[in-house]
């Protein structure tokens, strides 16, 4: 049996250094390119693999001199404005259908709906989407985007608020109510604070999703004043001339913000991918 | 005795217990159907201007019947976009569950460590959380031309002559979308996987080791039967995300060169933002919509998702 381990591992270690080495590269080459010079990407034919000057010219000239602080403004507004809405109307969905005695055909119905809601291609949507934008004169504004962020975040936290939910005891609450609290008094005295960590990492996690999306925010925004980070990113990309430096640091500082928010969520992110099937312990 | 004790009458008890109950029940009803109704006609109006929209023309604005439909349908393009779905969905979920199944069993067997274990959470986690713009940022600069490093490493270890163009050509362009997507999307499969190897009985294992089963019928006749479900749900997200995939590839090819990498998200794209023929798009939108509900209603009986 030992022999066997030990056989495994002599075959494991190699396989899975070439392998991480092959999944770090495309990050290295991100990092590496993001820390050149101007005059370093001009100078050789053939790049250089390792910075020779490190600079964070790339980062400045992104952010101040073409305006990506106000897109990084934008994107943190919205994203702030769709974990709100999206973990409020999460709770007032899931609270009922979790701890009152609703009817077992509307239960399974609600999250059924919503793991629908998963399967919907956002660009089949985003063609009506655009027109109903239009007529409501919100084309340009952040608000459409927390709008259609929140929809499309909703089944995910429903699945998610369901499961934190349905953790905390029956009889706690009811031991409240029956001492003579009402039912939002003892939601925010009692289940709030329980469901706290959970509630945190989901909205962590949906600030995460709505910061990542491009497609909606590509269509249903126009100017820098209403424009998200990602939008931006993909200007660096598209335009004639590319700068392979400043391209680097825009989509370094796009993948920074949801890479550090999920590591601080890392127990539930697997749960939130898989709507709960996968626990952490 | 007498009963002096209990002076409500048992049904009157009953009764109030009804009544309780039905209160609650009707603070539930007052609670989810506002919000689900708000929610269901935020989702359900856009579907309806769908719907309007792809019977009437796009210039003008007049009833057409089904004109704009018959227009996607005999679009040689649409055929070509499905098949580029097909081509992509076929390199890339076979790709992802082999690889990740074959990193979870061997992370299974060989790592103890926990902290090791961490460490490979930690690394896996990171691409998925990746804005899928970035990914794209990334793999320009992998295989673009002139300072992509790819041609430069193959040069370098001597393997080619001259650079080639990856995202130029086209089924080096198909693979190198498709490759993306494997680098992204593996990690997932293997953290499934590995959570789901680490449900299974070591009891079993150990028992299935003293009667002298080898590492296959191990993994056959005891381990798979636990990866069963989580192998269909790892089909269904990831042919959920296979049909809306688009950010990676508008940012590395744009659908091209031609239309290999136009996918069929990428073609309605296409349709409506860059030929503004909102008629057939809706009408595609509708098709795609039907397609994908069908689908989703056949796929979502067979999930292991705990629905009480």
């Amino acid at each position: 049996m030992r022999a066997r381990t030990l056989l495994w591992q002599v075959v494991a270690i190699p396989v899975l250094v070439a392998f991480g080495l092959v999944y770090l590269f495309p990050l290295y080459w991100l990092v590496a390119t993001s820390l050149k010079g101007q005059g370093e990407l001009l100078g050789q034919i053939v790049p250089t693999l390792v910075p020779q000057a490190p600079t964070l010219e790339a980062f400045h000239t992104v952010l101040v001199e073409k305006g990506g602080w106000k897109l990084l403004r934008n994107s943190v507004l919205v994203c702030g404005a769709t974990v709100l809405t999206t973990l409020i109307l999460g709770l007032l969905i899931t609270y009922p259908i979790t701890r009152l005695p609703v009817s077992r055909r509307v239960r399974v119905g609600v999250l059924n709906w919503a793991l629908s809601l998963r399967f919907l291609p956002p660009v089949a949507v985003v063609v009506p989407y655009f027109g109903v934008v239009r007529t409501l004169q919100l084309y340009d504004n952040p608000l459409a985007l927390v709008f259609i962020y929140t929809l499309f975040n909703l089944p995910f936290s429903i699945w998610m608020l369901k499961s934190f939910l349905a953790e905390v005891p029956l009889e706690l609450e009811e031991a409240a109510l029956v001492d003579g609290a009402t039912r939002p008094v003892s939601f925010f005295r009692v289940v709030l604070p329980l469901i706290a960590p959970g509630l945190l990492a989901a909205g962590i996690i949906i600030f995460a999703f709505a910061w990542s999306e491009f497609l909606f925010a590509l269509i249903l925004t126009q100017t820098p004043s209403a424009q998200t980070f990602p939008v931006g990113v993909q200007s660096f990309v598209t335009q004639f001339n590319l700068i392979w430096n400043e391209m680097a640091a825009a989509g370094l500082i796009a993948l920074l913000v949801p890479l550090v928010l999920m590591i601080l969520a890392r127990r539930y992110v697997l749960a939130g991918l898989t709507f709960g099937v996968i626990r952490e312990k | 005795m007498a009963d002096l004790g209990d002076p409500v009458h048992p049904a009157l008890l009953r009764r109030r217990e009804r009544e309780g109950l039905s209160r609650q029940q009707r603070l539930a009803y007052w609670m989810l159907f506002p919000v689900l109704g708000v929610v269901f006609c935020i989702v359900s109006y856009p579907l309806v201007v769908a719907l309007m929209q792809s019977v009437t023309a796009t210039r003008g604005g007049e009833f057409v019947g089904l004109l704009n439909y018959q227009a996607v349908l005999e679009n040689p393009l649409l055929y070509a976009s499905l098949k580029q779905t097909a081509i992509y969905a076929a390199i890339v979920l076979p790709l992802e569950i082999v690889l990740g199944l074959l990193l979870a069993l061997l992370v299974h067997r060989t790592v103890r460590s926990g902290w090791l274990r961490l460490v490979l959470y930690l690394l896996a986690i990171t691409p998925i959380v990746i804005p899928p713009v970035a990914v794209g940022v990334i793999f320009r600069l992998i295989y673009a031309p002139n300072y992509g490093v790819l041609n430069h490493l193959l040069i370098m270890a001597g393997w080619i002559e001259g650079e080639i163009n990856w995202l130029g050509q086209p089924y080096t362009a198909m693979l190198a979308v498709a490759s993306v997507d494997v680098w992204q999307w593996t990690p997932f499969v293997y953290l499934v996987l590995f959570a789901g190897l680490q449900t299974v009985p070591r009891e079993s294992v150990e028992a299935a080791q003293v009667d002298g089963a080898t590492p296959w019928s191990q993994f056959w006749h005891i381990e798979l039967p636990y990866l069963r479900p989580l192998l269909l749900l790892i089909l269904f997200f990831r042919l959920a995300d296979v049909l809306r995939v688009f950010d990676h590839i508008f940012v590395l090819t744009g659908g091209g060169p031609g239309t290999t990498t136009q996918l069929l998200s990428l073609y309605l794209y296409r349709i409506a933002f860059k030929f503004f023929d909102t008629g057939e798009a809706a009408a595609l939108a509708v098709m795609v919509m039907v397609g994908i509900s069908l689908l989703y209603s056949f796929i979502t009986r067979l999930l292991p998702l705990e629905r009480d």
